[in-house]
C-alpha cells in the first residue's frame, strides 16, 4: 500500500513516531548512563545529563566482569545459532523435498517444541544436564536453545526451500553432485535470505534468554549477559547509574547485528518467511 | 654424550612439576559482599603459613539471595568443584537437611567446649543444628537503631527505650524541625529479607516465636500488634508514605543525607554514615539497641555469615583446616580492621588494636549481645518469603494485618508439612 | 524431462533412508530436550520431591495437583498470566498495526525506521524489564515526572497489583509490537497496489479500503504471529520479574514454578504447576488451529 496523497507532514509525523517508540527507551538509558548520584535522584528530572560523567562505565567494569559475560553471550548466541542453522537446514530440506509420508505431522511436531514453556521444562533439563555433567558449561545453554529455535528456523527454510525450483537442484546433480552436495552448493545459497533471516532469529533469541542461563549456569565463567546484568544489584542497593551503563554496553553488539543484518531480516519477512 | 644430557633435562623437566605438586587446591566461595579483596588477602596469608596449599576464590552475587541461588544450584548438583562457602546465618538448618555441608563434630574432637567457646553464644547455637556443627561463625552483624545525637540534644531527648517513645521523640523533633522532608523513622518495608526483621523485631520483643522446638508456633495477636505498630508510624507521619518501597539501602542512604531522625540498619550503616563521600550527618551519629514494644524485651536481629564445607569436596580435611583458621580471632580481628567488620567473638570487640581502628565497636557490643537468630529451620526461604512478602503488601495497604497474617499462617503450614 | 524422472526414480529407494538420516539431528535433539524432559516432569508431579528438607521421595498420586487447585497462589498467578495474556496479545496486535501503517509511508529513507522497529524486537526481556522498572520509578522515574510536570498527582506504580501489572503490560506490548509491526508490515507490502487503485475508482473512503482490503488480507499473516506471541505470553517472566509489584501480588506462572522448583527446591509441586502451564499452552494452540481450520473451510 503506497500513499502518494499523504501529505509531508503527516510523513514527518508517522516517522517520528515510530522512531520514537523504538528509540526512546535505548536514549533514556543512555542518558541515564551519563548523570551521576545526585543529578539522577534531582527532582524534577533533567532530560539529558547536565554534567556527564563516565564514572558509571568504569563503575560497570569493574565491579563485574563485564566481558567476561558479553563473551559468554556471543559464545552461545554463536554456538546455538550455527547448530540450530544446520539441523534445520537439514530438516526443512527433508520436508520441503523429499518423499515423505508424514509431512504435515513432522512439521506439526517440531512446530510443537514451541508450546512446551521453557519454564516447565526447566527442572528436567537440570536434572539431564547434571546427569551428563554439562552443567556450568555453553553445552547447557546451546543445545537447549538449539531446540528452542528449531520450529521458527524450520518453519523459515521451509518456505524458503520451497521457492527454489527443482531443476536447478538436479541439474546440479547431472552434473554429478550428490543429493547433498547439491543441498550445499545450490539450494542454500539460493536460500540465503532465508537463512540469514533464520539465522538473526536464532542468535537473537539465544542472545536474549535469561530463565535457562540463570538455572543452569551459575559460575561466573560461564554467566550470560542477562543474568550478568542483575548482578550489579546488591544486597541492600539497586545502583541505576551503573545498570544503565551496563545496559548500554549491553545493547551495542544487538544494535551492531540489526545494522548488519537489518535488510536481510526485513526481507526475509517480507518473502513470507513467518507465514508458514 | 648429548642425547645423555637431554634425556636428564627431559628427566629433570617431568619431574619438576610432581617436585612442586600442592598438596591441595582448595576453592572457596564468598558472595561479593564480604569483600573479596580482603579474603584474598588473608588466603595468601593461610598460603605462605601452609605451602603446598593453594587456595581460589570465586565470587558469587552481592545479596544474599543471589548467593543461595547459586549455592542451590552446585550443591543440588553434588558438584565436587567448591571446597568450602560462606553460609548465611540464616541457612545452616537447610545446609545440614538436605546433607550439603560436613558436620564439622568429627573434625573438632569431643571437647567442643573448647573449640566453640569463644564465641557470641547466639552464633554457636545458629550453627549447630540438631548437636551437629555445620558452619564455623565468620562475620557477625545486627541490627542497629541509629539516631540523630545533634537533634535529639537540641530537643533534650534520650534515646527511646521503646516505639511509642520513639514516635513522641520523632514527632516533637519534626514540629520543631519545620522540615517537611525530614523523616522520624526510616525502617524497610520492601519484600527484601530486611522486612522479615521488620515483621521480627516487635513480635519478639512481645515474646513472640516463628518455630519453637521444631514446630510451627505462631502467635496472631502478637504479629497483628507488631504490624500495627509499624502502620500506625506510617499513619502518624513518623515513617514516610510510601514505607513498602523502602529497602535497607534507601534507610542508610536517606540517613546520611540527613533525612532521618532514626534509622534502622545493619552495621555497614556506620561507616556510610561518618566517613561517606557525600555524608551530612558525620560526627552527630549515635548508635543504640533497637527499641522495645511496651511491657517487651529490647531485641534485635542477628545477621552475619559462617564458613562451611562442602559435603560433595573431596579435600574435606584440607578444606577444614582452612575454615577453622579463616574462624579464628586472628582473623576476625585482621577482618575487623581492614573491613569494619563484626567479630563473632566477644574478646575481639575489646581488643584495643580493633577498637582504634573501629572504636564504634565498644557500643555495637551490646547491641550484638542482643540479637537474635531468625527462625532455624530448613524451609527458611519459605518462612523468609512469607514474612517479607505479607509484611511489604500491609505497608502497601494492600491487605489487611488480618489477612497478612491467614496467608503467613497458611504459606509457612504448608512449607513445613511432613 | 525424461532424465529427470529417470533420475528421480533412481532417488526414491534411498528418499526415505535419506529423509531419515537428514531429520535424525533434529529427532535426536527434540527427544532429548523435550521429549524426555517431558517424561520427567510428568513422573516427578505424582512424586513428593523436596530437596532441601531430606524428605524421602515418594509417590503421592495426584497430591500435588490437588494442592495447587487448593493453592491461592497458584490461582493468583494464574489470574496475573491471564490477565497479561488478555491484555498483551490484542495490545501487541493494535499497536503492531499501527507502527506498522506508520512504517509503510513512503519514506525516502527506509534504514531508521526499519531500525526503530527492530530494535525493541532484539532487546533482551530482562532489559526491557528493568528499563521499564527505571521509568515507573516512583521518585526518579521519568513516567511520574511527566505526571508531575502535567500537574497530577504522581503514582507509586509498584505499591499497587493493579499499577504494577498495568506498567508490565505496557512493558510488554511495547517490547511485543514491533516484531508484529515487521509481520504486518511484510503482509502489507504484498498487498498488489491495484486493489487500493480499484476501489479509489468505486469511491471507497480510505476507512472502507482499509477494513475491506487491507484487514483481510493481512489475517494470515497474524495469526500465525498471534499463536507465537500468545504462546509466549504465557510464559511470561523476565519482565514481570524485573519489574515487581507489592509482594508476590504480580507473580506469573512461570514465576510461581521458577520459585517452587529453584528456590525452595519443591521438585514435585513445581512440576504438578508446570504440567498446569503446559496444559494451557495446549489448549490455546488447540483453539488456534481450529480457528485457522475453521477459517479455511
Amino acid at each position: 500500500m503506497t500513499a502518494p496523497q499523504s501529505s509531508q507532514a503527516l510523513r514527518w509525523f508517522a516517522a517520528a513516531i515510530v522512531l520514537a517508540n523504538g528509540f526512546f527507551p535505548a536514549l533514556w538509558i543512555l542518558a541515564t548512563s551519563f548523570k551521576n548520584e545526585v543529578e539522577l535522584t534531582a527532582k524534577p528530572i533533567t532530560w539529558w545529563p547536565e554534567n556527564p560523567v563516565l564514572t558509571n562505565y568504569i563503575a560497570a567494569f569493574k565491579d563485574q566482569p563485564l566481558p567476561v559475560y558479553l563473551m559468554n553471550s556471543a559464545i552461545v548466541a554463536l554456538l546455538s545459532m550455527a547448530l540450530s542453522l544446520f539441523v534445520a537446514t537439514l530438516a526443512a530440506y527433508a520436508i520441503a523435498r523429499l518423499r515423505l509420508k508424514h509431512r504435515q505431522l513432522i512439521l506439526t511436531t517440531i512446530i510443537a517444541v514451541s508450546m512446551f514453556p521453557l519454564v516447565t521444562l526447566m527442572v528436567p533439563l537440570f536434572e539431564i544436564m547434571r546427569g551428563l555433567d554439562l552443567l556450568n558449561s555453553y553445552w547447557a545453554l546451546v543445545f537447549p536453545y538449539t531446540v528452542l529455535n528449531l520450529p521458527v528456523c524450520t518453519l523459515v527454510l521451509v518456505s524458503f526451500f520451497q521457492e527454489i525450483p527443482r531443476d536447478l537442484e538436479n541439474a546440479a546433480m547431472i552434473d554429478g553432485c550428490t543429493r547433498l552436495g547439491a543441498l550445499w552448493r545450490v539450494v542454500v545459497p539460493l536460500a540465503a535470505p532465508g537463512v540469514f533471516t533464520a539465522g538473526t532469529l536464532a542468535f537473537v533469541n539465544a542472545w536474549d534468554e535469561f530463565l535457562l542461563s540463570l538455572s543452569m549456569n551459575s559460575a561466573v565463567a560461564y554467566r550470560t549477559l542477562p543474568v550478568g546484568i542483575q548482578m550489579y544489584q546488591g544486597e541492600y542497593a539497586f545502583p541505576w547509574p551503573t545498570i544503565s551503563a551496563a545496559l548500554v554496553i549491553g545493547l551495542v553488539p544487538v544494535v551492531i547485528v540489526i545494522l548488519l543484518f537489518q535488510e536481510r531480516v526485513v526481507s526475509g519477512l517480507t518473502a513470507g518467511g513467518l507465514k508458514g | 654424550m648429548r642425547s645423555r644430557l637431554v634425556a636428564a633435562l627431559l628427566a629433570l623437566l617431568c619431574a619438576w612439576p610432581s617436585l612442586a605438586q600442592d598438596r591441595a587446591n582448595l576453592r572457596v566461595f564468598v558472595g561479593g559482599q564480604q569483600r573479596p579483596d580482603i579474603m584474598r588477602e588473608l588466603f595468601r596469608e593461610y598460603e605462605a603459613a601452609n605451602p603446598g596449599v593453594k587456595v581460589k576464590l570465586e565470587v558469587g552475587g552481592a545479596s544474599s539471595d543471589l548467593h543461595q541461588k547459586y549455592l542451590n544450584m552446585v550443591l543440588t548438583a553434588r558438584d565436587t568443584s567448591i571446597d568450602a562457602f560462606l553460609i548465611d546465618i540464616i541457612r545452616p538448618a537447610q545446609f545440614a537437611a538436605a546433607g550439603w555441608a560436613e558436620p564439622l563434630n568429627a573434625y573438632l574432637g569431643n571437647d567442643l567446649e573448647t573449640a566453640l567457646g569463644g564465641y557470641l553464644p547466639a552464633y554457636r547455637a545458629a550453627n549447630t543444628i540438631n548437636g551437629k556443627v555445620i558452619a564455623l561463625p565468620a562475620l557477625a552483624d545486627s541490627l542497629f537503631l541509629y539516631y540523630r545525637k545533634d537533634l535529639l540534644e537540641k530537643y533534650g531527648e534520650e534515646p527511646p527505650k521503646t516505639w511509642p517513645e520513639l514516635a513522641r521523640i520523632a514527632k516533637k523533633i519534626q514540629a520543631g524541625e519545620r522540615n517537611p522532608d525530614l523523616q522520624g523513622l526510616s525502617f524497610q518495608g520492601k519484600a527484601v529479607e530486611g522486612a522479615v526483621c521488620t515483621f521480627l523485631l516487635p513480635y519478639w520483643s512481645q515474646g513472640g516465636e516463628i518455630i519453637r522446638d521444631g514446630r510451627f508456633a505462631f502467635d496472631r495477636a502478637k504479629a497483628e500488634a507488631g504490624l500495627d505498630m509499624w502502620l500506625g508510624m506510617v499513619r502518624d507521619g513518623v515513617a514516610k508514605r510510601n514505607a513498602a518501597e523502602v529497602s535497607t539501602d534507601d534507610t542508610r542512604k536517606e540517613f546520611q543525607a540527613g533525612k532521618v531522625i532514626f534509622g534502622v540498619v545493619w552495621g555497614y550503616g556506620w561507616n556510610h554514615f561518618q566517613k561517606g563521600a557525600d555524608t551530612k550527618v558525620s560526627g552527630n551519629v549515635g548508635v543504640t539497641t533497637l527499641p522495645a514494644m511496651p511491657g517487651g524485651e529490647p531485641v534485635s536481629c542477628m545477621g552475619g555469615w559462617n564458613w562451611a564445607v562442602s559435603a560433595f569436596s573431596k579435600q574435606k580435611e584440607e578444606a577444614v583446616k582452612l575454615i577453622r583458621w579463616l574462624s579464628t580471632p586472628y582473623v576476625s580481628k585482621q577482618l575487623a580492621i581492614r573491613g569494619s567488620f563484626h567479630p563473632a567473638f566477644t574478646s575481639v570487640y575489646e581488643d584495643p588494636e580493633v577498637l582504634k581502628a573501629v572504636p564504634w565497636f565498644q557500643d555495637a557490643l551490646p547491641v550484638v549481645a542482643t540479637a537474635r537468630a531468625r527462625p532455624i529451620t530448613p524451609v527458611y526461604k519459605q518462612v523468609s518469603d512469607a514474612l517479607r512478602i505479607n509484611t511489604n503488601v500491609v505497608m502497601a495497604g494492600v491487605k489487611t494485618p488480618a489477612q497478612a497474617l491467614d496467608e503467613i499462617e497458611q504459606r509457612i503450614a504448608r512449607a513445613v508439612r511432613r | 524431462m525424461s532424465t529427470r524422472s529417470l533420475r528421480d526414480r533412481m532417488l526414491d529407494p534411498s528418499d526415505r533412508a535419506l529423509a531419515l538420516l537428514l531429520l535424525s539431528p533434529a529427532i535426536v535433539l527434540i527427544l532429548a530436550i523435550v521429549a524426555w524432559p517431558v517424561a520427567k516432569l510428568l513422573a516427578n508431579s505424582v512424586m513428593d520431591v523436596r530437596l532441601s528438607q531430606g524428605v524421602p521421595v515418594r509417590f503421592v498420586g495426584l497430591e500435588n495437583y490437588a494442592a495447587a487447585l487448593a493453592d491461592g497462589m497458584f490461582w493468583r498467578a494464574v489470574r496475573n498470566t491471564m490477565i497479561i495474556v488478555v491484555v498483551t496479545v490484542p495490545g501487541a496486535l493494535v499497536v503492531g498495526l499501527a507502527l506498522a501503517l506508520l512504517a509503510n509511508m513512503p519514506f525516502r529513507s527506509r534504514g531508521p525506521i526499519r531500525l526503530a522497529l527492530l530494535l525493541p524486537w532484539a532487546m533482551p526481556l530482562a532489559f526491557v524489564g528493568l528499563i521499564f522498572a527505571w521509568f515507573f520509578h516512583s521518585e526518579y522515574g521519568i513516567v511520574n515526572d511527566v505526571i508531575r510536570r502535567l500537574g497530577y498527582t504522581p503514582q507509586i506504580w509498584f505499591n499497587s497489583p493493579a499499577l504494577t501489572l498495568a506498567a508490565i503490560c505496557i512493558a510488554t506490548i511495547w517490547k511485543t509490537s514491533s516484531f508484529m509491526a515487521l509481520i504486518l508490515l511484510a503482509g502489507l507490502q504484498t498487498i498488489p497496489n491495484s486493489l487500493y487503485e480499484a476501489a479509489e475508482v468505486d469511491g471507497a473512503s480510505k476507512w472502507t479500503q482499509f477494513r475491506e482490503i487491507t484487514l483481510p488480507l493481512l489475517v494470515p499473516s497474524m495469526l500465525v504471529a498471534l499463536i507465537f506471541r500468545t504462546l509466549t505470553a504465557i510464559q511470561s517472566f523476565d519482565i514481570p520479574f524485573s519489574m515487581p509489584g507489592p509482594g508476590e501480588e504480580t507473580q506469573t506462572l512461570a514465576m510461581y514454578i521458577q520459585q517452587q522448583a529453584v528456590d525452595y527446591l519443591d521438585l514435585g509441586y513445581g512440576s504438578a504447576v508446570a504440567v498446569f502451564m503446559f496444559l494451557l499452552s495446549m489448549a490455546t494452540t488447540w483453539v488456534y488451529l481450529r480457528y485457522i481450520r475453521g477459517d479455511e473451510r
